[in-house]
C-alpha cells in the first residue's frame, strides 16, 4: 500500500499533508502540556520540534500515535481521525506511524531479532511467541532492516548486552519493520554519546530520504537541530512559537523561543549553558526512570 | 513518565510566594508532607498491639528453657526405642520419591497455568479494570487462606486415592501465592517495550506475550521453583490426610510406631528438599544470571561451571559475521543470517528447554492420573458437598471452638514473633552488603538453606518426641522453620536495596554498623513488615496443620472432625481459618499501603 501510494502518487503527494494537528490542548491535572498546538506536515518533510524539556514535544509525539488523547483539538494523521480512533483501526494506523524512543524500550531479554520482528505485530495476528513465531519472509525482512542499519552481526544477541548507539539502532529497525509511512522519533539520541548520536541522526535522515519517509523528531539541540532538519517547529510551554525552514536560520534567531534574544557572545555562552543543564535533568529523568 | 523530573519543578513553581504570606508560611507550603497522617498513627498502633500480642502469647504459651532441658530425657527414651534408623526397600523409595516429586511438581504446574489468567487480571497495570483487578487479588487471598491439607481432606473423598488429590489440593492452594507473585511481577515491568509495542500498533494480547512476558519470565520461573520447594515440604502432611507418597508411607510408620522406618523416611524427605532446593536455586541462577547481575554464591559456582551467560562479543560464531567475512552478497548474507547460530545462549535454551520438557512428561507419566475420575467427579459432587453442608459445631460449642481458633492464633504470633528476632540477626548476616565477610554470608546462607529443608511436619514430630505433646513443640516448630523462609526473604530485600545511600554513608566516614542503621536497614524496614505479615498468615494456617500430630489448637479438632466424618464440622473449622487469615491478608495491605 505504501510503496504503490509512494510510485504512483510521489507528485501530488508532495502537497498533500500527511499530519495535521488543530488546536489540541492537553492538560495533565494542573500542567499544560499542550495549550492550542497547531502543525501541519506534508509528505516526505523532515521536520524537527525543538524546545526545551517540559515544552510538551513527547506531548505532541505522542498524540500523533493516538498514544495520547487530547482535551481539545482534532489530530488527523493520514486522513485517519486520531483522536477518535479505537481498537482495529487505530492499531492500523500506528502501524501505519513507526516510533523511535527516546529510552529505545527494547525487550531487553529477547534477542534483537526478536525485538524487530515485533514491529510486525501489527500485520499478523495474536500472539507470537520466541522466533519461530514470525515466517520466513518477516524474518528475512527483518534481517534486511538490521542489515540496513549495521547491525546484522548482532541480530541472535541479547537486546541488552548492545550499547546505547546499538540499541537505538535496533529501536530504528523495529520502526523499519511496521514499513512506515510516517517516522516519529522523540529526541533519539538525548541518551547516547555526541559520536552515536552523530550516527544515528545520520542514519535516520538517510533512510527518510531513501524511502521518502516524513519524519517528525524532537530535539533539545539546537545546534543539531538547524543542522538536521528541513523545518525547524519551535515549542515552549506547550505552545508553538516558531515555525520555518531551517535554511538560513541562525542559532541566536532560534534562541528566542527560549523567550530571550541574544545579544552577546557571552549571552549566547549562557544560553548554551542552559540548555546543556537541560540536557542532563533529561538524563537525570532519563535515569529514575529506568530505575523504576 | 516525564513525571518523576517534572513534579518538584511543577511544586516548586506553584510553592513560590503568591503574596505578603510571609517567609513562614512560604516554607511550610513548600516543605515537604513530614506530618504523620491519623492512618499512619493507626497503623502504627496496630503494629504495636500486634507485638505486644505475640509476646503476650509467647508468654502465656511459656516455653521454658528447663523444662525443654529435663525433656531432653523423653528424647533419650525415643531414640532408644528408634534404634538404627532403616530406610524403605531401594526399589520402593526410587518409586515413592519419584512419585511425591512428580506429584508436587505437577500440582505447582497446575497452579501456574491458572495463575497466568489471574495475576493478568490482578496487576494494575494490566488489569482490564478495578473491579477485574480486585476480584482477581481476591481470587488469590482465597486461594491462599484455604490450607492444602483441608483441600486434600475433601478430595480424598471426591477421588478415587490417588495422586489426583494431592496434585489439586497443592496446585488450587498454590494458585494463592503464585498468582499474587505473577502479578506484583507484572506490576514492576518497565512500561517502555510495552509502550513500543503498543505504538507499533500490538494488540493486548500481543502486548502481553511480547511486552510483558518476556520480561516477567524469569521472577515467574523463580516463583514457581521456590513455590514447588514450598509445596515438597508440604506434601509430607498431606500424607497424614491419604496422599500418596513418602509423607504417606511416614504417616503408616510413625502410626504403627515404627519410629526406626519413620524416621528413616523423614531423613529421606529433609534430603530431598534440600536437593530440590539446590537444583531450583541452580536453575533460577541459570535464567536470572545471563545478564549481568549478582555475584552470589550461586552464581559464582556457576560461573566456574561455565553456565553463566556470557557477553557475545562481536567475532561471535554467528553466521551473518562468518558470511559478511567471505564477502557474500548481502541477500546472501541475510539468507544466511536465517538459520540461527548455535551459540552458548542457543544450546543452554534447548538443553533447559528439553530437561524442563522431560522432567514435566516424567512427573505427569509417574504421577498416574486417573483421568477418569474428572468424569466421575460430577457424580460424587452432590453428595459430597452435602456432607460438608451446613456447617455445624458438631458435639461441641462455640466458646470451645473459638477458644482454640485463639489458641491457634497465639501460637502463630508467639512463632511469628521469635522468627522475627532470629530473622533479622541470621538474615542481615546472610546479606552480601550487610554480612562483615563472604564466609559468613556463605554460612548463614547456608543455615537458612538448611532450615528450609527441614518441613516444619519433621520438625514438629521431633520437638513433640522431645518436649511432649504441646503448645510448645508447635511453637518452636513454626519458628525455626520460620526463619529459614523470613531470613531468606530478608537477606534478598537487604541486597536489593539501592546501593547509593549505602555508599554515602561509607564515603562520609561512618562505621559498618552506622551504615547498616542508617541506610541498609530502614530501606530494608518496608519489606520486613510485608515479610513479617506473610509469616503470620503462612503461620496461622501451620499453626493449624500442626494440630494434626498434636501440636494444640484447632488443628487437633480439624483431625478428629475429619477422621470422625464430622464434615459440616470440618466446614465451620475452614470457615474459622478462613476469616483470621482474610482479616490478617487486610491488615497486611493495609500496612503495605500505609508504609510505603
Ligand atoms: N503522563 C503525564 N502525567 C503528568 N504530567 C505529564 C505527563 N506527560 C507529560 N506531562 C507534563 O507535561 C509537560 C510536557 O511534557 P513533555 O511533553 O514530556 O515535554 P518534553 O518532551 O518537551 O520534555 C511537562 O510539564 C510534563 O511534566
Ligand atoms: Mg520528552
Amino acid at each position: 500500500m505504501r510503496e504503490l501510494s509512494s510510485e504512483t502518487n510521489t507528485a501530488t503527494d508532495a502537497a498533500a499533508s500527511v499530519i495535521e494537528v488543530a488546536n489540541v490542548t492537553k492538560t495533565f491535572g494542573d500542567t499544560v502540556a499542550l495549550n492550542g498546538a497547531s502543525l501541519s506536515v506534508r509528505r516526505g518533510e523532515i521536520v524537527v520540534l525543538l524546545g526545551l524539556s517540559g515544552s510538551g514535544k513527547s506531548t505532541l509525539l505522542r498524540h500523533l500515535d493516538g498514544l495520547e488523547e487530547p482535551d481539545s483539538g482534532t489530530v488527523t494523521v493520514l486522513g485517519e481521525p486520531v483522536s477518535t480512533l479505537a481498537g482495529k483501526r487505530l492499531r492500523a494506523l500506528r502501524g501505519r506511524v513507526g516510533f523511535i524512543f527516546q529510552q529505545f524500550e527494547l525487550v531487553p531479554s529477547l534477542t534483537v531479532l526478536e525485538n524487530v520482528l515485533t514491529g510486525a505485530l501489527a500485520r499478523v495476528s495474536g500472539p507470537r511467541l520466541g522466533l519461530w513465531g514470525y515466517n520466513r519472509a518477516l524474518r528475512l525482512a527483518a534481517l534486511g532492516h538490521l542489515d540496513r542499519v549495521g547491525l546484522l552481526a548482532q541480530a541472535y544477541q541479547r537486546a541488552d548486552t548492545l550499547s546505547g548507539g546499538q540499541q537505538q539502532r535496533v529501536g530504528i529497525a523495529r520502526a523499519l519493520m511496521q514499513n512506515p509511512e510516517i517516522l516519529l522519533a522523540d529526541e533519539p539520541v538525548a541518551s547516547l554519546d555526541p559520536e552515536s548520536s552523530d550516527q544515528v541522526m545520520a542514519l535516520i535522515r538517510e533512510i527518510a530520504m531513501d524511502q521518502g519517509l516524513t519524519v517528525v523528531c524532537s530535539l533539545h539541540q539546537v545546534d543539531l537541530a538547524l543542522s538536521w532538519g528541513d523545518r525547524i517547529v519551535g515549542l515552549r510551554h506547550g505552545e508553538v512559537v516558531l515555525d520555518t525552514p531551517a535554511a538560513g536560520l541562525s542559532k541566536a534567531a532560534v534562541m528566542e523561543i527560549y523567550g530571550r534574544v541574544a545579544t552577546t557572545t557571552a549571552e549566547l555562552d549562557a544560553i548554551a549553558t542552559e540548555l546543556e543543564s537541560a540536557r542532563a535533568t533529561d538524563l537525570i529523568g532519563a535515569t529514575a526512570e529506568s530505575a523504576r | 513518565m516525564t513525571l518523576t523530573a517534572a513534579r518538584p519543578r511543577a511544586a516548586a513553581r506553584s510553592g513560590r510566594p503568591s503574596g505578603g504570606a510571609g517567609d513562614r508560611g512560604t516554607l511550610e507550603a513548600r516543605a515537604p508532607r513530614r506530618r504523620l497522617s491519623p492512618e499512619k498513627i493507626a497503623a502504627g498502633l496496630t503494629l504495636v498491639a500486634l507485638v505486644v500480642a505475640s509476646v503476650v502469647s509467647l508468654v502465656s504459651i511459656d516455653i521454658s528453657i528447663p523444662q525443654m532441658i529435663e525433656s531432653w530425657g523423653n528424647a533419650q527414651n525415643f531414640f532408644e526405642r528408634v534404634g538404627v534408623i532403616s530406610f524403605p526397600e531401594p526399589g520402593d523409595l526410587l518409586y515413592l520419591t519419584a512419585l511425591t516429586v512428580g506429584l508436587v511438581l505437577c500440582g505447582t504446574l497446575f497452579a501456574a497455568f491458572f495463575s497466568v489468567p489471574i495475576a493478568f487480571l490482578a496487576a494494575a497495570n494490566t488489569t482490564p479494570g478495578r473491579g477485574w483487578m480486585v476480584a482477581g487479588r481476591f481470587a488469590g487471598v482465597f486461594f491462599r487462606a484455604v490450607p492444602d491439607v483441608v483441600l486434600a481432606m475433601v478430595f480424598v473423598l471426591m477421588f478415587s486415592l490417588g495422586s489426583l488429590p494431592g496434585i489439586l489440593a497443592i496446585g488450587i492452594h498454590s494458585i494463592g501465592m503464585i498468582s499474587k507473585m505473577f502479578a506484583d511481577a507484572i506490576e514492576q515491568i518497565d512500561e517502555g517495550p510495552r509502550l513500543a509495542i503498543r505504538a507499533a500498533g500490538g494488540t493486548t494480547l500481543q502486548e502481553f506475550t511480547s511486552g510483558i512476558l518476556p520480561q516477567v519470565l524469569p521472577s515467574w520461573v523463580a516463583t514457581v521453583l521456590h513455590r514447588n520447594d514450598i509445596n515438597l515440604r508440604g506434601s509430607v502432611i498431606l500424607g497424614y490426610v491419604g496422599v500418596v507418597g513418602l509423607g504417606l508411607e511416614m504417616s503408616y510408620a510413625f502410626k504403627s510406631l515404627d519410629y526406626s522406618l519413620g524416621l528413616g523416611i523423614a531423613l529421606i524427605i529433609f534430603a530431598l528438599c534440600v536437593v530440590m532446593e539446590i537444583v531450583s536455586s541452580v536453575v533460577r541462577t541459570a535464567m536470572l544470571g545471563f545478564a549481568p547481575t549478582r555475584r552470589s554464591l550461586g552464581d559464582r559456582l556457576l560461573r566456574r561451571l561455565g553456565m553463566r551467560g556470557r557477553r557475545v562479543d562481536p567475532a561471535d560464531t554467528s553466521a551473518a559475521s562468518a558470511a559478511l567475512a567471505r564477502k557474500m552478497s548481502r541477500a546472501d548474507a541475510r539468507t544466511a543470517a536465517l538459520r540461527r547460530p548455535w551459540d552458548a545462549a542457543r544450546r543452554r535454551n534447548t538443553v533447559w528447554g528439553w530437561a524442563a520438557g522431560l522432567v514435566i512428561i516424567g512427573s505427569v507419566l509417574i504421577s498416574d492420573i486417573q483421568w477418569g475420575d474428572f468424569v466421575t467427579f460430577w457424580g460424587y459432587l452432590p453428595e459430597t458437598a452435602a456432607k460438608f453442608w451446613p456447617p455445624s459445631f458438631g458435639s461441641y460449642d462455640a466458646p470451645t471452638m473459638i477458644a482454640a481458633m485463639g489458641e491457634t492464633i497465639a501460637i502463630a504470633l508467639a512463632a511469628t514473633i521469635l522468627t522475627i528476632i532470629a530473622s533479622i540477626v541470621i538474615g542481615s548476616l546472610a546479606a552480601r552488603n550487610v554480612a562483615p565477610s563472604p564466609r559468613v554470608r556463605s554460612g548463614m546462607r547456608l543455615v537458612l538453606v538448611s532450615i528450609r529443608g527441614i518441613p516444619e511436619i519433621i520438625l514438629a514430630i521431633v520437638l513433640i518426641v522431645v518436649t511432649g505433646l504441646g503448645t510448645q513443640a508447635g511453637t518452636i516448630a513454626l519458628a525455626i522453620g520460620g526463619i529459614g523462609l523470613l531470613g531468606k526473604l530478608l537477606a534478598d530485600s537487604l541486597e536489593e536495596v539501592k546501593p547509593g545511600p549505602e555508599q554515602a554513608l561509607t564515603a562520609a566516614g561512618a562505621s559498618r554498623l552506622q551504615v547498616y542503621a542508617g541506610a541498609t536497614a530502614p530501606q530494608g524496614m518496608k519489606a520486613l513488615i510485608g515479610h513479617s505479615f506473610y509469616m503470620l498468615d503462612t503461620n496461622i494456617r501451620a499453626a493449624t496443620i500442626l494440630g494434626l500430630v498434636g501440636g494444640g489448637g484447632v488443628g487437633y479438632f480439624l483431625l478428629n472432625a475429619g477422621q470422625g466424618s464430622r464434615y459440616d464440622l470440618v466446614t465451620t473449622i475452614v470457615v474459622m481459618i478462613l476469616v483470621t487469615v482474610l482479616v490478617v491478608e487486610a491488615l497486611a495491605m493495609w500496612m503495605r499501603r500505609v508504609f510505603r
